[in-house]
C-alpha cells in the first residue's frame, strides 16, 4: 500500500466530523424524522470501460488471469487479477450472471451509457436513455446534502450517444455532465462563493411571494369548490418556497472545511496513480463532509484512445483498450489482468479508507453505510454480458459480504463468450442464461430506503444479496 | 366445428335492471312490452319487406348492366345503407321530447325487491349458519346487511361478499350442507354486480365538477406555442397526463398540479421567452451552399474517367444508383456526398439558376453532407432544397426527408430523422421548385464533441437528405433531381424576428419604465386571455423594477418576469369566475371565459386577438356572431387538434402506442392517422355521425390501402377514397387502429374489443372484472384443442363470469373476422372463421356486418348519445353528471333532428346552456 497516501489522522476526523455537525441536514431530518438516527446511507460507483479478461479453461493464462473467481459462494479463490482484494475479502462481494437484457446484442463499446440505466439505448439510430441508479437515489436523499449528487469521469463531460464520458443520466434520460478536474471538483464542493445562487434564490423567491399574491387574489373570485382547486397550485407554490429556503440554508452554511493533504489537484490521468487518489479522495472528503451521498465516476471511455487511456500507464502498459484486443498476443492476458488488477487495488485502497475512517454519527465505519460497486457493462471482448462487478460495504444497509454469488444458469464457470478474439464475437450466440441487473439495483435502491419494487421496466430484488 | 354460442340469458326475463343512465335508451327497446316498441317492430318489419323490394330492383339492374360484383356483398352494403334509414325513422329524439327527458333523467334506484325474493332465500340457505346469529366468521352476519346498496353503508362488505361469490371462495367445499347452486350463485353475483355498479355509478354522478382545471401538457404545448409564435414542441418535460374514467386527458378532477409541475412550467416558461426573443446584433449565419454543377466539376476533375454516359448500355444500371448527371450532355457520375464548409462570403450569395447537372436521387436512397462543426448551438437551421421530379406519373410520389447524425467513434454514433414531416417533391424537372425545412438546432441531438480542440472523438456532423418515395421498377425510375442546396443557420425571416417583436413591441424605448408597462400590460393581456388593469400590472413592475439591477439589459430583466407571468395561475387555469353580475348570477360565465373555453375545445388553445376582442366588446353571445366564429375557427388549421386529442381520447388511441407487434413503422403511423383523418372528413363536409358505424368510403394513404387492398391509392397523404363491400372497410369499428390495439399482440382479443365497444362507442362501460379472476389454462389439452371462441365461451359459462362476460363477449366476436393486424380474414388455422354472436337481449350479429346493421338498425340513439355525452364531456373538461343528463338528453334531440351532422354537433355544443355554464 502506498505510504504517501495517509489516512486522516483522528484530528482531522474530529474537524470533519464538527464541521458536519453544524450542517443544516440536522435540523431537516429532526423536523421530518426520515431518518432519525442521522446517519448518512451512502452509494457510490465506479465504471470501468473495455470489461475484463476472460480467457478459455483451455488457455494456460486461465488459472492466473481470468477475472472471475474460482469456487463457492463463502470460499471462493480470487484469481491473480483480484488477489489484491484479498485483505478486503470479507467486505466485498462479487457477482457473476448479471447484465442489463435489452442491450446483450449490441457492441460494448456502445454499453457504457446503459450500465446505471439499463435503458435499450440500441446500437444505432435514434438514441434515447432513461434515469441512472444513482440519480434516483439522489431524488430521494438530495435534499439532505449540498450536492444532490457527484458526477465524475476521467474525460469529463457529457461524451457522444453511445460514448458516454458519464455514467448519471437525470430523470429525462439526459447524460449529466461529469466534472474531470481535480481542481474544479474541490472548488465546487468546498470552495465555491454561490453569490450567483444567491443572486438567483432572492429572484426566485420575489417572483414566488407575486405568485402567492396573485393565486390569493384570483381565488377570492372563485366559488369556493373551485377556490379548494386552486390551493392545490398554491401548495405546489409553497413547496418551492420550501425548497429555496433549503437551498438558501445551504448558501448561509459555511462550506465545510477539510484535509486536502492527500489531494493533487492539478493531477493529469497520464499520472494515473496521483489522478486516481486524488478523484477517489474527492469521492471519500464529499462523504465525510456530507455534501453528497451519492457519486459516480467513469474511469476512461468505451474504445478509449487519446490522453484518457492512459491510466494503464500506471503500471506501465500502453493504452488500457488496446490491452483488449492483444489479449493473445505474448503475455496478452497478462497484462489486461495486471491493469484490471490495478483498478481493484485503487478500488481496495478507497474501501480500505472509508472501513478505517469510523462514520462521524459514532454508528459504525463509513462503510458499512457505504455501498460501494465497480463494474464494467463487457465482460469478455466487446460482450454485452456477464457484467464484472464488485461491490463492497452496506452492512448497516443490509448487506453480507464475504461472497461469490453466482447467478443465471448454464454459466457457472464464466466460459460462454470467454476467449472471445474476433472483433465480431459478440454477435456471437450465448446460451447461457443471465439474470436483470436491475434487480440488483432494486435491491440497493430498498436498501438505501427507496420505496421502489422496479427499476427500467424490470421488477422485483435479487435473491440471496 | 364451431358453431354459433348460446348465452343462457341471465334472469333478465324475469325483472330487467336498466344498467343505469346510458342503458335506459336500451332498455326501452329491449324490453319489449311498450305499445311503443311494437309500434318500431311493426316499422322494422315493413321497412324489411321495402328493403327486399329494393334491393331486388337493384340487383336485376345491376345484373342487366352485366355486373359480376359479387352479389351478397352488394347486398350487404345495400341493406346498410337502408339500415340507417330505418334505424333513424325508430329515434325517440325525433319524437316528443318529453318522453325523452322522462326515460333518462331516472336516476339509478337499488332493487331491494329482488333481493327480498330470490337472494335472501339462497344467503339463509347457504351462508346464514357461519354468517349468522347462530356463529358470524369473520364478524360477518349476512341477516344485518342493508340490502340496499345505493344509499346504504353495507356496500364494502358487498364488494366483499362479490369477490368471494365470483371466485367461488365461498361457500368452503368443505362444507356440502351450505353448497350453492350454479343457478343461485350466477344470481346473486349479478344482481350484486348491477346493484355495485349503481352504486358507484350514483357516487361518481352526485359528485360536483367544476370545469375550472389546469391546462393539460398538450394545451399548455399550443399555449405557449400560440402565444410566442413558436412552433416547436415545448413542453416536453412535463409529466404526461392521466386519462379519466371516460378517457379524457383534459377532465378536471385528474388534473394535479406538483412542485416539481410548477417548476417545469417556471423552466419552460423562461426557455421559450429566450427563444422567442433575441440580444444584440444580428449574428451572421453560417451558411453551407452545394452546387450540383460544382460537385460535378470536382468530381470529374480526377485523371481517371468514372463518368458514365446515358446512351451507355450500362446506364439503366448506373443510374439505378445515385449520381450526378447533366441533362444536358448525358454525362453522368456515382456521387453519394461529400464534405462542406461553410462560404466565406455569405452575404453575397445570389440564388443561381437552374442548372443542368442535377445530383439524381433514386427512392430510398440519400445524399450525405458532412457539415464539419460549424453550425450554431442554438436557432433555426433553414435547408433549401431546389427540386424536381424526373417523371410526371402520376402514380408515384417522392418526397424529401432530413436526417442528422454523427460517428464518433467506434459504435459510438447516432442518427435521428429531424424533419416533422417528409415534404412532397411535385415539380418537373424542367422547372424545378425549391422546398424548405426549417429546424431547430438547439432541439436536436447533436455532437458532444463538436467543440473539441483535439480531433477525436471526431466532431463532425452529418446531414442526410432521403428520397420517400414510392417509385416502381419502371424502366424509367422517379428519382429527385437536386441541382442546388443552401444551409443557412441561424436563419432569420427578418431581424428582429416576429416572435420578439410580439413581445418587446417597436415603441417609444426611452423610458424604460413606461416602456417595461407598456411591453407587460400587453403581454399579460394575452396571458390571461381578459384586459388587464393597471394596479393587476403593478406588481410585475415591482418585480421588473427589483429585478433590473441584477441584468445588464432590460430585456433579460422583464424576460425573467415575464416568466413570471407564465407561471400564474390565470395562464395554466381555465378560469371561472363566481364575481356578481347579470351573467354570473344567471350561473353563466362571462364572455372572455366563453372565448377561452371555446378556443380550448377547438384549438386546444388560448383564444386570438379576434375571438378575444369579440368577446371583450360583448359581442360573442351573438348567435350569428357566435357561430360565424366557430366557423372561422373549424376552418383555421389549428382545429386540425381537435380533431386529433378528441379522437385519441374518445377511441383510447393511447392503447395504438404501446402495441409492439406492428413493426412497420409507416404502417403504424397511417394506423394512428387513419381515425382522425376520418373524423377530419366526417367533420369538414359535415357529415352524418352514423358514417362512424358505416361508411362507403375509406381515408387512407397508400400504405393503409395496401393494407386493406384497396387498389389505386398512392403516395403518403389520406384522402378519400370510395370503397367496394368486399374491402370489408367502412367507418371507424373497422380502421386497423382499433383492431390492432384490441388484440393481444399475436391474434385477436374479443374481450378486449368487447369492452372497447362498450366504452368508446355506446358509452356503456362494463362493471371492472372481480379480482383474482381465474386466468384460461392452457396446459389443460382439453382447453387447447378449443378455438378461441370456444374458449371463450368456455371461461364465460363458469357462474361466476357469465353475467359480465354475457355483455362483453357478443360484440368483440363480431369482430373475429379481423386480426390482430386488422387484416380481413375468412379462416383461422385452415377453419372458417364464426363471427356470430348473440347478445343478452337474444339479438344474433352475424359478423361485423350484422354487427354494424344492428346498430344502425336499432342503437342510433344509444350511439348518438354517447357521442353527444362523449364531445360534451371534453368540451367542458369535467366528467358529466346526473345533473347534466337533461342538458345531454335535449342536446341529442337537437342533433338527431338537425340530421346527426358532425359539424352541427360542434356548433349544438358551443351554442348550448351547458357550455356556457358555470
Amino acid at each position: 500500500m502506498n505510504n504517501k497516501s495517509v489516512w486522516l489522522s483522528r484530528k482531522t476526523f474530529l474537524r470533519g466530523a464538527g464541521v458536519a455537525l453544524a450542517l443544516p441536514w440536522l435540523e431537516t431530518f429532526s423536523a421530518d424524522g426520515r431518518d432519525a438516527d442521522r446517519t448518512p446511507k451512502r452509494f457510490v460507483s465506479i465504471y470501468h470501460p473495455d470489461g475484463v479478461g476472460l480467457p478459455l479453461k483451455s488457455d494456460p493464462a486461465w488459472k492466473d488471469w481470468s477475472w472471475f473467481p474460482r469456487g463457492g459462494e463463502k470460499n471462493f479463490e480470487l484469481s491473480k487479477v483480484l488477489d489484491v482484494l484479498e485483505p478486503l475479502r470479507n467486505d466485498i462481494t462479487i457477482y457473476s450472471g448479471l447484465s442489463h437484457p435489452a442491450v446483450r446484442k449490441v457492441h460494448g463499446h456502445s454499453n457504457a451509457d446503459q450500465y446505471l440505466t439499463g435503458a435499450d439505448t440500441r446500437g444505432h439510430g435514434r438514441y434515447q436513455n432513461s434515469i441512472s441508479i444513482d440519480q434516483v437515489y439522489a431524488e430521494h436523499a438530495g435534499e439532505f446534502t449540498r450536492h444532490s449528487s457527484l458526477v465524475m469521469s476521467t474525460n469529463g463531460g457529457i461524451g457522444g450517444p453511445r460514448g458516454a464520458q458519464t455514467q448519471s443520466f437525470n430523470r429525462e434520460g439526459r447524460p449529466i455532465p461529469a466534472m474531470n478536474k481535480p481542481r474544479q471538483i474541490f472548488d465546487m464542493l468546498f470552495l465555491k462563493s454561490g453569490k450567483d445562487a444567491a443572486a438567483r434564490l432572492a429572484r426566485s423567491k420575489s417572483a414566488l411571494d407575486l405568485l402567492i399574491n396573485n393565486t390569493r387574489s384570483l381565488g377570492r373570485q372563485l366559488s369556493s369548490h373551485d377556490q379548494e382547486t386552486l390551493t392545490q397550485y398554491l401548495d405546489a407554490v409553497r413547496d418551492t418556497e420550501v425548497k429555496l429556503a433549503k437551498a438558501q440554508k445551504w448558501i448561509d452554511t459555511p462550506i465545510p472545511r477539510v484535509d486536502t493533504g492527500n489531494l493533487h489537484m492539478d493531477a493529469e490521468p497520464r499520472e494515473a496513480r496521483l489522478y486516481f487518489q486524488t478523484m477517489y479522495e474527492l469521492i471519500y472528503l464529499a462523504f465525510l463532509s456530507d455534501s453528497t451521498r451519492a457519486a459516480t465516476f467513469q474511469l476512461g471511455r468505451e474504445n478509449g484512445e487519446g490522453p484518457h487511456d492512459l491510466l494503464s500507464m500506471a503500471v506501465g502498459l500502453g493504452g488500457a483498450h488496446g490491452l483488449t484486443h492483444e489479449v493473445k498476443k505474448p503475455d496478452g492476458w497478462k497484462n489486461l489482468g495486471t491493469y484490471n488488477r490495478y483498478q481493484a487495488e485503487e478500488f481496495g485502497r478507497f474501501v480500505q479508507r472509508l472501513k478505517d475512517t469510523p462514520e462521524p454519527t459514532g454508528k459504525g465505519n463509513m462503510l458499512d453505510n457505504t455501498f460501494a460497486m465497480h463494474g464494467s457493462a463487457s465482460s469478455s471482448f466487446h460482450l454485452s454480458r456477464n457484467y464484472p462487478i464488485i461491490s463492497a460495504g452496506g452492512k448497516n444497509l443490509g448487506f453480507t459480504n464475504g461472497r461469490y454469488l453466482k447467478f443465471g444458469q448454464g454459466n457457472e464457470d464464466n466460459q460462454a463468450g470467454a476467449g472471445i478474439l474476433s472483433d465480431a464475437g459478440w454477435r456471437g450466440d450465448i446460451e447461457a442464461d443471465e439474470l436483470p441487473l436491475a434487480q440488483l439495483f432494486v435491491t440497493i435502491l430498498q436498501r438505501l430506503g427507496v420505496e421502489t419494487d422496479s427499476f427500467a421496466g424490470s421488477s422485483g430484488t435479487l435473491n440471496r444479496v | 366445428m364451431a358453431t354459433t354460442v348460446e348465452i343462457a340469458t341471465p334472469r333478465r326475463s324475469a325483472v330487467f335492471h336498466p344498467r343505469p343512465i346510458e342503458l335506459a335508451i336500451v332498455s326501452l327497446s329491449i324490453e319489449g312490452t311498450s305499445a311503443h316498441t311494437n309500434r318500431t317492430r311493426k316499422l322494422a318489419k315493413d321497412l324489411k319487406s321495402l328493403m327486399k323490394f329494393l334491393m331486388i330492383t337493384f340487383l336485376l339492374v345491376l345484373g342487366s348492366a352485366g355486373t359480376t360484383l359479387a352479389g351478397d356483398a352488394q347486398e350487404k352494403s345495400v341493406a346498410l345503407g337502408l339500415a340507417k334509414e330505418s334505424g333513424r325513422l325508430k329515434s325517440r329524439f325525433l319524437k316528443a321530447t318529453q318522453a325523452v327527458t322522462t326515460a333518462t333523467r331516472a336516476i339509478p334506484k337499488a332493487n331491494v325487491a329482488y333481493f327480498h325474493q330470490s337472494v335472501v332465500p339462497v344467503l339463509n340457505r347457504s351462508c346464514l349458519g357461519c354468517h349468522g346469529p347462530e356463529m358470524s366468521e369473520g364478524r360477518l352476519r349476512v341477516d344485518k346487511l342493508d340490502a340496499d346498496l345505493l344509499t346504504g353503508s353495507d356496500v364494502e362488505r358487498w364488494r366483499e361478499i362479490y369477490n368471494v361469490l365470483s371466485n367461488s371462495e365461498m361457500p368452503p367445499e368443505d362444507e356440502p350442507d351450505y353448497a350453492l347452486a350454479d343457478a343461485d350463485r350466477g344470481n346473486i353475483v349479478d344482481w350484486l354486480g348491477d346493484e355495485l355498479n349503481k352504486a358507484s355509478l350514483i357516487r361518481r354522478g352526485k359528485q360536483e365538477h367544476s370545469s375550472f382545471r389546469r391546462l393539460t401538457k398538450y394545451e399548455y404545448n399550443y399555449a405557449l406555442q400560440d402565444l410566442l409564435g413558436l412552433p416547436y414542441a415545448l413542453a416536453d418535460n412535463l409529466p404526461p397526463e392521466t386519462a379519466s374514467g371516460d378517457g379524457f386527458k383534459n377532465s378536471s378532477e385528474l388534473l394535479q398540479m406538483s412542485a416539481m409541475q410548477f417548476e417545469t412550467y417556471r423552466e419552460i416558461g423562461l426557455k421559450a421567452l429566450k427563444r422567442a426573443t433575441v440580444s444584440g446584433n444580428r449574428p451572421e449565419p453560417v451558411t453551407y451552399i452545394v452546387s450540383m454543377q460544382e460537385e460535378m466539376d470536382t468530381a470529374t476533375s480526377g485523371k481517371e474517367d468514372k463518368t458514365f454516359d446515358q446512351s451507355d448500355e450500362s446506364y439503366g444500371r448506373n443510374r439505378k444508383r445515385q449520381h450526378l448527371f447533366n441533362r444536358e450532355t448525358g454525362k453522368g457520375i456515382h456521387f453519394s456526398g461529400g464534405k462542406s464548409m461553410p462560404q466565406t462570403d455569405a452575404a453575397t450569395v445570389q440564388t443561381p439558376p437552374v442548372s443542368s447537372v442535377v445530383l439524381a436521387l433514386p427512392r430510398s436512397d440519400e445524399l450525405k453532407l458532412n457539415l464539419d462543426r460549424f453550425l450554431p448551438d442554438e436557432g433555426i437551421m433553414r435547408v433549401r432544397i431546389r427540386a424536381g421530379r424526373s417523371t410526371m406519373n402520376a402514380d408515384e410520389y417522392a418526397s424529401l426527408r432530413l436526417v442528422f447524425s454523427a460517428h464518433t467513434s467506434n459504435n459510438a454514433n447516432f442518427s435521428q430523422v429531424i424533419s416533422e414531416r417528409d415534404i412532397p417533391v411535385t415539380a418537373s424537372a424542367d422547372n424545378p421548385q425549391f422546398l424548405h425545412f426549417d429546424i431547430p438546432l438547439g432541439d436536436i441531438q447533436r455532437n458532444p464533441f463538436r467543440k473539441l480542440t483535439t480531433t477525436f472523438p471526431r466532431r463532425d456532423e452529418f446531414l442526410h437528405i432521403r428520397n420517400v418515395s414510392n417509385a416502381g421498377k419502371a424502366e424509367e425510375p422517379l428519382n429527385v433531381l437536386i441541382d442546388y442546396i443552401e444551409i443557412i443557420a441561424p436563419f432569420y425571416q427578418q431581424w428582429p424576428p416576429q416572435t420578439h417583436t410580439d413581445i418587446f413591441v417597436e415603441s417609444d424605448k426611452s423610458d424604460e419604465e413606461a416602456y417595461g408597462r407598456e411591453v407587460l400590460t400587453r403581454f399579460l393581456r394575452r396571458v390571461w386571455r381578459r384586459p388587464v388593469t393597471s394596479s393587476e400590472v403593478d406588481p410585475f413592475m415591482d418585480l421588473y423594477t427589483e429585478y433590473r439591477p441584477g441584468f445588464s439589459s432590460f430585456e433579460d430583466a422583464m424576460l425573467e418576469v415575464l416568466a413570471t407571468a407564465l407561471a400564474t395561475p390565470e395562464f395554466l387555469y381555465l378560469t371561472q369566475r363566481a364575481v356578481t353580475n347579470a351573467r354570473n348570477s344567471a350561473g353563466l360565465i362571462s364572455e372572455l371565459e366563453l372565448a377561452s373555453r371555446i378556443a380550448i375545445f377547438l384549438w386546444s388553445s388560448i383564444p386570438d386577438a379576434e375571438l378575444l376582442k369579440l368577446a371583450e366588446q360583448g359581442r360573442l353571445t351573438e348567435a350569428d356572431v357566435l357561430s360565424a366564429q366557430v366557423r372561422r375557427m373549424l376552418a383555421d388549421r389549428r382545429s386540425e387538434r381537435f380533431s386529433q386529442n378528441f379522437v385519441r381520447q374518445w377511441l383510447g388511441m393511447d392503447g395504438l402506442d404501446s402495441v409492439i407487434h406492428v413493426t412497420d413503422s409507416s404502417l403504424k403511423e397511417a394506423m394512428h392517422e387513419e381515425p382522425i383523418a376520418f373524423f377530419d372528413e366526417v367533420l369538414r363536409s359535415n357529415r352524418s355521425v352514423m358514417e362512424f358505424i358505416h361508411s362507403d368510403f375509406a381515408m387512407v394513404n397508400e400504405r393503409l390501402a395496401a393494407h386493406y387492398r384497396i387498389p389505386g391509392v398512392h403516395g403518403p397523404h389520406f384522402r378519400k377514397v370510395p370503397i367496394e363491400p368486399q374491402t370489408q372497410r367502412g367507418g371507424l369499428l373497422t380502421c386497423a387502429a382499433i383492431l390492432t390495439m384490441n388484440s393481444d399482440g399475436k391474434d385477436s382479443h374479443p374481450l378486449k374489443r368487447g369492452v372497447w365497444m362498450l366504452e368508446r362507442v355506446l358509452h356503456d362501460p362494463p362493471p371492472p372484472p372481480p379480482p383474482n379472476v381465474p386466468e384460461v389454462d392452457l396446459t389443460d389439452p382439453e382447453i387447447l384443442k378449443m378455438t378461441l371462441k370456444e374458449r371463450i365461451a368456455d371461461h364465460r359459462n363458469k357462474p361466476a363470469c357469465i353475467s359480465c362476460h354475457s355483455r362483453i363477449d357478443p360484440w368483440g366476436i363480431a369482430f373475429e373476422n379481423y386480426d390482430a393486424m386488422g387484416t380481413y380474414r375468412t379462416q383461422i388455422k385452415d377453419q372458417p372463421v364464426d363471427a356470430t354472436s348473440q347478445l343478452f337481449n337474444s339479438q344474433a350479429l352475424a359478423g361485423m356486418d350484422g354487427l354494424k346493421r344492428y346498430l344502425l338498425t336499432d342503437r342510433q340513439d344509444q350511439f348518438t348519445r354517447a357521442l353527444v355525452h362523449k364531445m360534451t364531456a371534453y368540451a367542458l373538461g369535467r366528467p358529466l353528471s346526473f345533473g347534466d343528463h337533461a342538458d345531454i338528453d335535449t342536446l341529442t334531440a337537437q342533433f338527431r333532428t338537425q340530421g346527426d351532422h358532425l359539424g352541427d354537433l360542434v356548433h349544438l355544443i358551443i351554442s348550448s346552456k351547458i357550455f356556457s355554464s358555470r
